[in-house]
């Protein structure tokens, strides 16, 4: 089969597929509404502590500020994020990294391929790395970073980590314009999928979104987290301070947060990922 | 001297901005160590590609020249008895040296004869010398920013995966970081072999090159200019980058040249955006054609041979569509609300936490312009001048603002005069850029910087070392830069700080802001002229009387350097600080000369000159004419000169002190209404002036 008529469910089970074979426990999604696969705990948590971890997964990822009605071909609210987790990272992850593109037909050597220095950092979640974002003839396929700190705390060993955009992926293997134009399966399209959701949750959060039940949840959920640490209920906790995430992205999408706020919330929620991933590296430690 | 040795550093893809800073570290620090054990090469060259630090030495010797050296022992007058015999003295320390007692030699010194011993010590190794202090010099190497990616901690900017150590064709193993060097290097990633055989140091720069790595950033830069040569269209040529030259030279480990192009219909917009999606985001170089105006055209640097199917050009073909589709949105849609109905949005966006919002910001502007020219068409600028901070456009490029504020008000059909002003405010961006070029453009650019300088200054925000993080620095040389360039003589900085201190509430003393913000602007003063050319002392001369206008400072500046070295004048400039030590000291007890009271010809002959003098050079600065009233003023040396030859100017009597102390505070005066020339140097004389003044 011509790489051109993959499908976007062949491309994911593909990339899945090679990592399978790697060593890697393929997860699932998490079943809460994240920004990044960071945010899934088996990233975001595994990679604190001394214990090596190999993980793969798809994690689709909510972007309220980028949803555009399901109207523009590549910004998305929601996109899918391929994940994969090296800890310690192997001293060849570039080159098996490379070669998972081949997996999926990509011919290395017809393209212009190159890493460029892209430094991923998260105010919310007191985590950045080191690393490059992975261009294919000019388009971002790939962020490639070495974590260094997650939750405020120092990492050892490094984890490797290598976050694939599957839409933009699977647009530029099979040469469509536009992600809704993706054959989801030979029958199905991305937008017969996905389209309607784009449109409504675009919708919601730009233009019916609650603003003050939003500010009150985010309340309640801070008190919850702040609450289960307190019981050391840490993935518990961990969850709360996810929902605090989503719901601040929401008011932002929202217009309701002013400058001054912003950075104010960015905090509170940093303040949560730092105490989760305090506690659950103390408590693993006893 | 015929020796060869390569080392080569192998890395994971190093930030391109960081290569050429690494690779002049890794000159230096290996020229030190040869130099630091004197090793003598005939060439020392570094290499620095993405993937890659790495240096040749060639015509080296194979060790350190051996040295003889001078062992001293105790002095001749205990090393030997009456008989000249060897004394105990002598004889232990010969058995210490571990030679006959017959080869001590005495050794004259400052301080008398010493028995001593001629020793060869034996060069070392260059090898050995190389293999102990390479590991040295790769820790030394200091980057802006650094990771872990191992258990040893050992932080670096990117992982380091191989090591290549050659002597001639010899392998030196190297150790470092858990790796040892040998002969293996790695060839491009798609192009080359994985694994890369040298078989001599000889070897590396061609072996590299068969492998699709240009080792050389020089042969790499010149593939690729020649290459955007060739590839650029009939009668276009490219939009000088020479940044983004560099960046891309230095990103690509074997760089080729392609030209893509694309929908023409994009041409609609502006080209300052279309320029800056492809420079921005993508790393494109623009292409214009004879007549100045884009074409659908880009040349971008691939990190391969070429595009053998095509595919590469349709990729960044399609890529840059979807940006430039982007754009196209947002210069649409941002034109659907006008900038004056955006004004209100920016009291939500924060400017500072204590100056309060963008809103805050542009009323305070809007008043310093008022009060810096009556044309309303500027304050109608000051009004609309950050609303453009609110459109889809600048959030996604930054580097638009005001550019975009600029092209929507041309839009809205806001005369030149505000719109212009709009476009232009944040120049001069760095001391290469250009000045607004329009009036209201440069008071714009400066009510605006003043306004954040004076605002920061007062809540005690004010730049410390490497700490700057309103970037007021840039700010206030931005400030004189357009004050000098477009000779804003009317605009002392005094006015420019009072406007900007009458709408700010500082936390700290008013006048400590005052004087600390012309304390930071002369700075910038000092800088911005001397970058000029004018000579420091001159500067300091004129500064020291104060700086009203920047242009006049430095039309002052540059008379007074034009004719300080001249006999008379560097004669009166010893004079001038002799009259400035008497006054320093002294009380005036009149406030004027009474001619009735001057006594001494010499004195009466200065008087005379002076008062004939003082009205010429007056009309003469109020004309502007710094180098005829300086010429003027040193006619003076002579009568000056006769006048402390003639008369005592502290004597007893004080109606004739008073008198003589008053007549040299005139011509003081005088003078100090162009300089402090006491500040002069004189010729031949650098860093003499504390004895030339006593």
């Amino acid at each position: 089969m011509s790489t051109q008529q993959l499908t976007f469910q062949e491309i994911v089970h593909r990339l899945l597929g090679f990592w399978m074979d790697y060593g890697c426990v393929v997860q699932q999604p998490y079943d809460l509404e994240v920004g990044a696969g960071t945010m899934h705990p088996e990233t975001f948590l595994r990679v604190l502590g001394p214990q090596p971890y190999k993980v793969a997964y798809v994690q689709p990822s909510r972007r309220p500020t980028d949803g555009r009605y399901g109207e523009n071909p590549n910004r998305l609210y929601k996109h899918s994020q391929l994940q994969v987790i090296l800890k310690p990272a192997p001293d060849d992850i570039q080159d098996v990294y490379l070669e998972s593109l081949k997996a999926i037909g990509i011919p290395l050597e017809l393209h212009d391929l190159r890493f460029e220095e892209d430094n991923w950092e998260s105010p919310t979640l007191g985590a950045w790395g080191i690393g490059w974002q992975v261009l294919l003839d000019g388009l971002e396929i790939t962020q490639f970073t070495y974590f260094q700190q997650a939750g405020g705390q120092d990492l050892m060993p490094i984890s490797g980590e290598i976050t694939y955009g599957l839409e933009r992926i699977a647009t530029f293997v099979t040469a469509k314009n536009s992600v809704y134009d993706l054959r989801w399966s030979p029958e199905i399209s991305y937008g017969d999928v996905r389209q309607r959701e784009e449109r409504e949750f675009s919708k919601y959060s730009f233009e019916v979104a609650d603003k003050r039940m939003l500010f009150e949840l985010f309340g309640l959920y801070e008190k919850e987290c702040l609450r289960c640490l307190e019981a050391d209920c840490v993935l518990p906790a961990y969850d709360y301070c996810l929902r605090c995430s989503h719901t601040f992205n929401l008011l932002d999408s929202r217009g309701a947060i002013s400058v001054t706020e912003r950075v104010g919330l960015i905090g509170r929620v940093r303040n949560l990922a730092v105490r989760v991933a305090s506690s659950y590296v103390n408590n693993h430690e006893e | 001297m015929k020796n060869r040795f390569l080392f080569e550093l192998g890395l994971e893809e190093i930030p391109a901005d960081m290569i050429k800073p690494a690779a002049e570290q890794l000159r230096a620090a290996v020229g030190a160590l040869l130099q630091d054990n004197a090793l003598e090469r005939e060439s020392l060259e570094v290499f620095g590609a993405p993937r890659r630090l790495a240096f040749l030495i060639e015509g080296i010797a194979d060790r350190q020249a051996d040295r003889e050296e001078l062992i001293l022992g105790p002095p001749k007058s205990v090393a030997f008895d009456a008989h000249g015999v060897a004394a105990p003295p002598a004889l232990g320390f010969a058995r210490k040296m571990g030679v006959p007692a017959d080869q001590l030699k005495l050794v004259p010194t400052d301080r008398g004869e010493y028995v001593g011993v001629r020793r060869l010590l034996e060069g070392k190794r260059t090898t050995d010398i190389l293999k102990e202090g390479l590991p040295r010099i790769i820790a030394s190497i200091s980057w802006p920013k650094n990771m872990y990616w191992q258990e040893s901690r050992f932080r670096f900017v990117r992982p380091i995966r191989w090591l290549v150590a050659l002597w001639n064709d010899e392998v030196i193993p190297v150790e470092f970081e858990g790796l040892t060097a040998g002969s293996t290097t790695r060839g491009h990633r798609f192009l080359g072999n994985s694994d890369v055989q040298l078989s001599s140091a000889q070897d590396y720069v061609a072996r590299l090159r068969e492998q699709f790595v240009l080792v050389d950033v020089d042969e790499r830069a010149a593939k690729i200019k020649r290459e955007l040569e060739q590839e650029l269209p009939a009668g276009c040529r490219m939009v000088d980058d020479p940044d983004l030259l560099e960046q891309v030279a230095y990103l690509n480990e074997y760089p080729s040249v392609l030209l893509g192009g694309f929908n023409p219909e994009f041409l609609k917009i502006p080209q300052e955006i279309l320029i800056t999606v492809m420079r921005h985001h993508q790393k494109y170089f623009a292409v214009v054609g004879g007549d100045e105006a884009l074409k659908p055209h880009f040349l971008t640097v691939l990190n391969t041979s070429g595009d053998p199917v095509g595919q590469i050009r349709l990729g960044h073909e399609k890529v840059l569509r979807a940006r430039l589709e982007d754009a196209a949105f947002f210069w649409a849609t941002d034109q659907k609300s006008r900038l004056e109905d955006r004004r209100p949005m920016l009291d939500s966006v924060l400017f500072q936490e204590k100056l309060g919002s963008y809103g805050a910001k542009t009323e305070r502007v809007r008043q310093i312009c008022g009060s810096l020219s009556k044309d309303e068409s500027l304050e109608r600028a000051a009004l609309l001048s950050k609303c453009d901070l609110v459109t889809d456009m600048v959030r996604e490029f930054p580097e638009l603002q005001g550019v975009m504020g600029g092209l929507y008000a041309r839009g809205e059909g806001e005369p030149e005069s505000v719109w212009k002003a709009i476009y232009e405010h944040y120049k001069p961006v760095s001391l290469e850029d250009s000045s607004p070029g329009t009036e209201n453009g440069a008071l714009l650019s400066i009510a605006d910087k003043i306004d954040t300088v004076v605002g920061c200054f007062g809540i005690g925000i004010i730049p410390s070392g490497s700490s700057d993080p309103f970037a007021l620095r840039r700010q206030a040389q931005g400030i004189v830069k357009v004050l000098f360039d477009r000779r804003l003589d009317g605009l002392t900085l005094a006015t420019l700080i009072d406007a900007a201190a009458a709408n700010h509430k500082p936390t700290r003393p008013v006048e400590d802001v005052r004087r600390d913000v012309l304390d930071f602007l002369q700075a910038r003063v000092r800088f911005v002229l001397q970058e000029q050319g004018i000579a420091v002392d001159a500067l300091n001369a004129v500064m020291a009387v104060g700086v009203d206008s920047v242009h006049k400072t430095y039309r002052k500046a540059a008379a007074l350097a034009e004719i300080r070295h001249e006999a008379d004048f560097e004669a009166l400039a010893i004079a001038f600080k002799r009259i400035k030590n008497i006054l320093a000291k002294q009380e005036i007890g009149v406030d004027r000369v009474t001619e009735s009271d001057l006594e001494h010809s010499s004195e009466k002959e200065l008087f005379a000159v002076f008062a004939k003098l003082r009205p010429q050079v007056l009309e003469e600065l109020q004309a502007d004419d710094y180098g005829s009233a300086l010429r003027r003023i040193a006619t003076l040396r002579n009568p000056v000169d006769r006048f402390f030859d003639g008369v005592m100017v502290l004597t007893e009597d004080s109606r004739l002190r008073n008198n003589r102390l008053r007549l040299l505070f005139e011509i003081s005066q005088l003078f100090l209404m162009i300089a402090d020339i006491s500040e002069i140097q004189e010729s031949g004389d650098r860093g003499n002036r504390e004895e030339a003044g006593a």
